[in-house]
């Protein structure tokens, strides 16, 4: 859970992208690490534990600080979960004390079953956390959007989207950064809102 | 899940006074007591050469692979990690069910005598901890003085868009 430090009057969040495959969940953190503007020294190093052919291992993480909110800093840490269906250990792993979730669909027609099978293993994770997912704040984001075979968005929303209260979404290209900084500061939002209406964080 | 307990101010400075009475003993370099979910809660001893966030992140995924691990193989009691290095080396160990205490180290330290130290500094942390567990469990800081309506773009793009 996200954590105020009381002597430093710092906030610590802790956001999980989530998602298929080669969906683009290390592309949106690059992405971010590259455009996002932030004054000098808060932008911490993009760290990815990857295999030698770049596919994500263990996690990738960035930590980013945001600008002060009336004194507080607020200190993002961006997480990303290995999409390979064999590392489901390791996703568990990540999921520890996640504060919000930018789920991360690939658009393309074939790859439909493998996102609801994404999304029902993050919600079963989820619950070996006890975690509900109903009580996290969670954005969709669908990628790919550029590419010539993609579903309708409608058609995605029915598949991901189609719970009692919808949640918002993005469609997004992620090496073009384009929904990348929209996904992330919706969640950033539902998160502080979520904070400051149920008093949740923990402190330090 | 477990949770941190709420820390105030003041738990926060015997936290530091614990870790430095650690550095104090072994002649450490670093002392960090992190949390199961990877945030650094606090530090004491050199942090500028260190990038104390990051290495949190990672000591903290790292001994929690080592504890899957230790449920595989039907074990209970894996409750600390050591990595030697060639000038620096790391310790990692459990201190309740939130948070874990990690040292670093000069290679030429002897580990022996930071796992020794670790002992007593590990239990007076969990001591901190569990009275501020006990001292009100339900209370909360009002977040009020954060403004939400302030944070409709907290990150921008560097090219303005």
């Amino acid at each position: 859970m996200a954590i105020i430090n009381q002597a430093t009057k710092e906030l610590q969040v802790k956001i999980v992208y989530y998602g298929p495959a080669m969906c683009g969940k290390t592309t949106n953190l690059v992405q971010i690490h590259d455009h996002v503007q932030t004054a000098a020294g808060n932008k911490g190093k993009l760290v990815s534990l990857a295999t030698s052919s770049d596919r994500t291992l263990f996690f990738d993480f960035l930590p980013i600080e945001a600008m002060s909110i009336k004194g507080f800093k607020t200190k993002f840490q961006l997480y990303t979960v290995p999409g390979q269906v064999i590392y489901n250990t390791t996703r568990q792993l990540v999921l520890r004390g996640v504060d919000g979730i930018v789920f991360v669909a690939d658009s393309q027609y074939d790859k439909m079953a493998e996102n609801v099978e994404s999304f029902n293993n993050l919600e079963e994770n989820l619950k070996s956390l006890k975690l509900n997912l109903a009580d996290i704040p969670y954005v969709l984001q669908y990628n790919k959007r550029d590419l010539p075979n993609v579903a309708p968005v409608e058609y995605l929303e029915f598949l991901l989207n189609n719970r009692e209260v919808q949640v918002p979404s993005f469609s997004s290209v992620a090496h073009k950064c384009e929904g990348v900084f929209e996904a992330l500061n919706m969640i950033t939002r539902m998160l502080l809102h979520k904070f400051v209406s149920r008093g949740t964080p923990q402190y330090a | 899940m477990a949770t941190l307990p709420q820390l105030l101010e003041e738990d926060i400075q015997q936290l530091d006074d614990g870790l430095r009475v650690l550095l104090e003993k072994t002649d450490a370099t670093t002392a960090l007591l992190i949390d199961q979910g990877g945030f650094l809660l606090t530090s004491q001893g050199d942090s500028r050469h260190f990038d104390l966030t990051t290495i949190a992140a990672l000591a903290s995924g790292a001994y929690m692979a080592t504890q899957t691990i230790a449920g595989l193989v039907h074990e209970t009691n894996f409750n600390s990690i050591y990595q030697q290095g060639e000038q620096y080396s790391l310790y990692a160990q459990r201190v309740d069910d939130y948070c874990i205490l990690v040292v670093i180290f000069k290679a030429q330290v002897s580990v022996g005598l930071v796992k020794y130290y670790a002992a007593p500094a590990v239990e007076f942390i969990a001591r901190q901890m569990t009275i501020a567990q006990e001292r009100d469990p339900a209370a909360t800081l009002d977040l009020s003085a954060i403004n939400v309506a302030d944070t409709r773009d907290l990150f921008k793009r560097r090219d303005g868009s």
